[in-house]
């Protein structure tokens, strides 16, 4: 670690008042409570060992000063609740845009569908979510661009107590729950943005990925089988095609996610959203450590959580491997 | 054997065109063959002489890049390859995407008789069952979609009856009175029972008493009452009842009703433990039981067709065998007609009525089975024969030469590069298809000099 | 074309037919044009600037006396962005700074992942486990915030991005080198080799390695647009603690202020990025079409 860098990570714990030996003296017994003065690895193994008691550290920057762990708790709820949605948009439009796509081969509704993903997955996500920006906020100004929430509507709210909402942490849910719409609305319009950059960002792959499969699937003999019994065209694409050309979206799923948290540091920078990519590009600004890291291994850790998750579920779905 | 005079279809003419990367290749030229309900004709030929491409057309289940240039294919009078020769006829330069248009207009069109027409056997046991759906299902789905009458009359049937009237039934049963098992039935207002009953009473793999306990079994098994009225509506229309909750439960019983008649299916074809297979998925089945899993979705709904591609070819020898002894059982039971297509000959002279031979995309010779087999007329036929290995032994001779390139199919007869007969006419003109008598016909013109058809 | 000699002996039948199947796909071939236009133009920056007046091709010269965004016009074709910088020259010299970039995350990274998992692969064992885990480690990163880590240790420089990204894609390669090498390995070419007396190092790098090419190649091409999308990425939310680097991420950060009054200073560089990510992906598009051998000769 450069010289800079110690002494601005404990910055935060010298006595201003002090100076000359008496501040020299502080600085040296900072380091060597902080171990800042051993290798690198044995620093590492005492942030590890903290971390496992519960202490995550300190962070400072410019939008939270204070322990880790209540950053998390400030922050984590809102990224949740953006890649919730994104999830959600991305399934509803990703998948039904794919089928079209390869049920319609070469039409017209299939080169359009073609040239909107091709375009989408060539774009980077700031970029998605400036044209957002251009269009609903600037030509059409319908939509907000920054936060959560309209900071007036917060004045005065019991359940709203510095920066964090009850009982969700949530604020658009905790609004509902309170029987707040107008509150729920506005957050509801905060987050339309945010969320729909991050769906259209991961859509072109699950669209490209779809159709590719889709078609591979509809030359296969089942489908002709299932055709041979007369069965309608709607039937035989969506219960017999379309379920096993959804494999290959699955397994392509973890290396999305991946690529999608990477996103969501971005959109929420973008749109001052405060979630955890934002408070991950603030530190990183401003070389908090404390932040830094604690981000780093939430980071991995959700990553890692949700790739577990989602190929259990993914391999529960598929007969082939709980049978076979 | 009864085989009726007319035919459930005619193919006229029939032409059809695949255009590759590489080239237009000419799979059908002008094929002529009627098949008679009823009957088993078998079709005969090397890889490559388009008797694949003849069944799907027959079913309408052709690629996009399979252009009808001319002919027709009728079944009881619908023509399934209109929209496709009409496309063809009008457009200027061929397009796949066009044509899968026509195709689709087609496959909406054909959703009223495949499935209850005319039904299909694949080669690929494994591919062609869906991976990930049991089996019973699949065979299911066939019912499900055209017959859900019949699935909720036989649930109410069961519900009806009481303990009596099973006990009745099975009398008409030990009696083997099928005709008036029938009229008991409907008179009762059982309709449904006797398909059930019927299905284990002509198993053969069960005892006796085993399928006296199950027929007895089959009464007192009541529905609840709002479910009672959804299938009552459906016995009736044919259709789901429309009001949403209703509309799932109702399904949900026939589907359970459609794996119980599957599993009744599989036993009638001689599938050990039935009841259990038919949740199984095709990957946890053997060879020949997936086959008669395809053999049960294309019969269970009484079809008059059934169109078999090469349904042995994957399956070693002593599975075939049991898959031919079952279809010429089905053949006794049923008065449906059967397309058998393979290049395997002594296979087809095992379960085949009459036989077509094919070659390069035409039928070369058509007629009843021991006439073409004792006595071939067509020099392709003739040396056919000949290559078949035998028990007797006998000199194998080949066939010179090699398949024609369809890209580029001969003049004249397709045959004459090859044939040891060839004269000067048969370079210059397709030989006409003529009648021997007894139904033998034949594509040469060693024989067109003589009688006219 | 001559019988015999050289020009029969480079296009082979094969040969031939890859370039058939290649250019009868005319998206591809639009792709390939415009990301041949893109490396004359990193090429023309890097070696002959004069060529086009460039008299400073390495760094984004502002102009404080105009610094307000002008639209687009004869003297600035593309108009100007925050303070002051034309963007005509401006998105000339990012490209080559970009492509470079790319170019310098996508080759190393593409060499190390190879090689790992040919040598994985084909020496199996523990060998083999222990490099795999070693790839999942890395893989289970998301790589913009390893970037952010990295960048933190080593201090923000481009080095440090361009090493940061070079870990999290070596293993992509590993994994797809990883599969192939199980197919080649088992067949019988690989026995002849090794009963006729070939090093194990003879064997996996030149029976192995080109049969493992194909699918890599195409890959990092594709690559190239996906990493400069990354890079682009991390410029724009201010990785890197410079001012007036010719890249399109950061060019697009100056027109953040002015997305009212002044848009084309955000569209004009991310349109450039677009164009080349999309350029890059058609052009591996039909590079698989290409190596596929199914999709060689059917319709």
């Amino acid at each position: 670690m450069h010289v800079g860098g110690v002494y601005k990570l404990i910055a935060v714990y010298i006595n201003p008042r002090l100076t000359g030996a008496a501040r020299q003296q502080q600085i040296q017994m900072l380091i060597q409570k902080f171990h800042l003065n051993q290798p690198v690895y044995v620093q590492y193994f005492y942030w590890l060992a903290s971390v496992l008691q519960g202490n995550l550290g300190y962070t400072n920057t410019p939008v939270f000063s204070g322990p880790v762990t209540q950053a998390i708790a400030l922050f984590f709820p809102n990224t949740a609740l953006l890649a919730v949605l994104g999830g959600i948009l991305t399934w509803l439009l990703g998948i039904p845009l794919g089928t079209w796509s390869a049920v319609r081969r070469d039409k017209p509704d299939d080169v359009a569908i073609r040239v909107f993903s091709y375009t989408l997955y060539g774009m980077p996500i700031y970029l998605i979510a400036v044209i957002l920006i251009i269009i609903f906020a600037v030509w059409l100004k319908v939509l907000p661009i920054s936060g959560t929430v309209s900071a007036r509507l917060l004045a005065g709210l019991p359940w709203y107590k510095n920066g964090i909402s009850y009982p969700t942490h949530v604020l658009l849910i905790d609004a509902l729950i309170h029987g707040d719409w107008y509150i729920a609305l506005d957050a509801l319009e905060h987050i339309i943005l945010p969320s729909l950059t991050i769906a259209l960002a991961v859509m072109a792959g699950v669209i490209n990925i779809l159709r590719a499969s889709m078609l591979e699937v509809l030359e296969q003999d089942y489908v002709r089988f299932a055709r041979s019994k007369g069965l309608p065209e709607r039937i035989v694409i969506n219960k017999h095609a379309r379920p096993t050309a959804m494999f290959p979206v699955y397994t392509n799923f973890a290396y999305t996610v991946a690529g999608l948290l990477g996103g969501v540091v971005i959109v929420e920078t973008v749109f001052n959203y405060p979630g955890i990519g934002y408070w991950l590009t603030q530190s990183m600004l401003n070389n908090d450590m404390g932040g830094i890291m604690a981000g780093t291994l939430l980071f991995g850790i959700i990553f890692v959580t949700t790739s577990l998750i989602l190929d259990i579920v993914f391999a529960l779905k598929d007969p082939r491997v709980r049978l076979g | 054997m009864s085989a009726g005079r007319e035919p459930i279809v005619t193919v006229r003419n029939l032409r059809l065109w695949y255009y590759t990367r590489r080239g237009v290749y000419k799979a059908l030229n002008g094929v002529d063959l009627e098949v008679m309900r009823g009957e088993v004709l078998g079709v005969a030929g090397e890889s490559g002489c388009g008797k694949s491409t003849l069944g799907l057309t027959i079913m309408g289940l052709l690629p996009r890049n399979a252009a009808i240039v001319d002919g027709e294919v009728l079944i009881d009078g619908f023509d399934v390859v209109k929209p496709l020769r009409e496309y063809y006829k009008k457009a200027k330069k061929f397009r796949p995407d066009k044509n899968e248009d026509a195709l689709k207009r087609l496959h909406k069109e054909m959703t009223r008789i495949r499935g209850v027409k005319v039904t299909m056997v694949f080669q690929e046991p494994m591919t062609a069952l869906n991976p990930v759906m049991p089996v019973g299902y699949q065979i299911a789905e066939v019912l499900l979609q055209h017959n859900m009458s019949l699935l909720a009359k036989r649930r109410l049937a069961r519900a009806r009856a009481t303990k009596d009237d099973v006990k009745e039934a099975l009398n008409f049963l030990r009696a083997n009175d099928y005709a008036g098992l029938i009229e008991y039935v409907k008179a009762k207002g059982l309709e449904g029972l006797e398909d059930q009953m019927l299905a284990i009473w002509r198993r053969r793999d069960l005892h006796d008493l085993v399928k006296e306990i199950r027929i007895l079994n089959m009464c007192c098994d009541p529905v609840n009452p709002i479910i009672e009225r959804g299938l009552k509506y459906t016995a009736r229309t044919n259709k789901l009842p429309a009001a949403p909750v209703i509309r799932q439960l109702v399904r949900r019983e026939l589907v359970k009703e459609g794996y119980r008649k599957a599993a009744e299916f599989l036993g009638l074809l001689g599938m050990p433990e039935p009841e259990k297979v038919v949740r199984m998925y095709p990957h946890e089945l053997s060879g020949g039981m997936r086959q008669r899993v395809v053999i049960a979705t294309a019969m269970i709904n009484n079809p008059e067709l059934v169109i078999l591609d090469e349904p042995t070819s994957a399956l070693d020898v002593t599975v075939q065998a049991g898959i031919l002894e079952l279809l010429n059982e089905l053949k006794q039971q049923t008065n449906a007609a059967f397309i058998f297509i393979s290049h395997d000959l002594s296979v087809l002279y095992q379960v085949s009525d009459r036989v077509a031979i094919m070659y390069a995309g035409k039928v070369v010779e058509v007629g009843p089975r021991d006439a073409v087999f004792r006595e071939p007329k067509h020099p392709y036929t003739q040396m056919l024969m000949e290559a078949v290995p035998t028990l007797e032994p006998h000199e194998l001779k080949g066939i010179k030469g090699e398949v024609p390139d369809l890209r580029n199919p001969p003049k004249g007869c397709m045959f004459h590069p090859r044939c040891p007969y060839a004269m000067p006419i048969c370079r210059e003109r397709e030989p006409p298809m003529v009648n021997l008598g007894n139904g033998h016909k034949v594509a040469c013109w060693l024989y067109a000099g003589g009688e006219r058809k | 074309m001559a019988k015999g000699g050289l020009t029969s002996r480079i296009l082979t039948p094969e040969r031939k037919l890859s370039l058939q199947v290649f250019f009868s796909n005319k998206l591809a071939v639009v792709g390939l044009v415009i990301v041949l236009a893109y490396v004359a133009d990193a090429l023309i920056v890097q070696f002959a600037p004069w060529l086009i007046g460039l008299r400073h091709p390495f760094e984004v010269i502002p102009d404080y006396s105009n610094p307000v965004p002008q639209p687009p016009s004869w003297r600035h074709p593309f108009g100007t962005t925050y303070p002051g910088i034309d963007l005509l020259r401006a998105v000339i010299k990012a490209i080559r700074f970009d492509l470079g970039l790319s170019v310098a995350v996508v080759v190393p990274g593409a060499l190390l992942g190879i090689v790992i998992g040919i040598v994985a692969t084909y020496f199996g064992g523990w060998v083999d486990d222990v490099l795999m885990r070693l790839t999942d480690i890395f893989f289970s990163v998301p790589y913009l915030v390893l970037a952010i880590a990295i960048g933190y240790a080593l201090g923000r420089t481009i080095t440090s991005m361009i090493i940061a990204l070079i870990i999290v894609w070596w293993p992509l390669y590993a994994r797809y080198t990883r599969s192939v090498t199980l197919q080649v390995k088992e067949l019988t070419f690989i026995e002849a080799a090794r009963a006729a007396g070939a090093s194990n190092y003879k064997i996996m790098f030149r029976h192995i390695l080109p049969n493992a090419l194909p699918p890599v190649l195409v890959q990092m091409s594709m690559d190239l647009g996906t990493i400069m999308l990354v890079i682009s990425g991390l410029a724009f939310i201010g990785f890197l603690p410079v001012a007036n680097i010719p890249e399109l991420g950061y060019l697009t950060t100056l027109g953040l202020n002015y997305i009212n009054t002044a848009p084309w200073t955000v569209l004009v560089p991310g349109v450039f990025i677009v164009i080349f990510a999309v350029s890059v992906y058609l052009l591996g598009m039909g590079l698989m079409d290409v190596i596929n051998p199914r999709r060689r000769s059917s319709l």
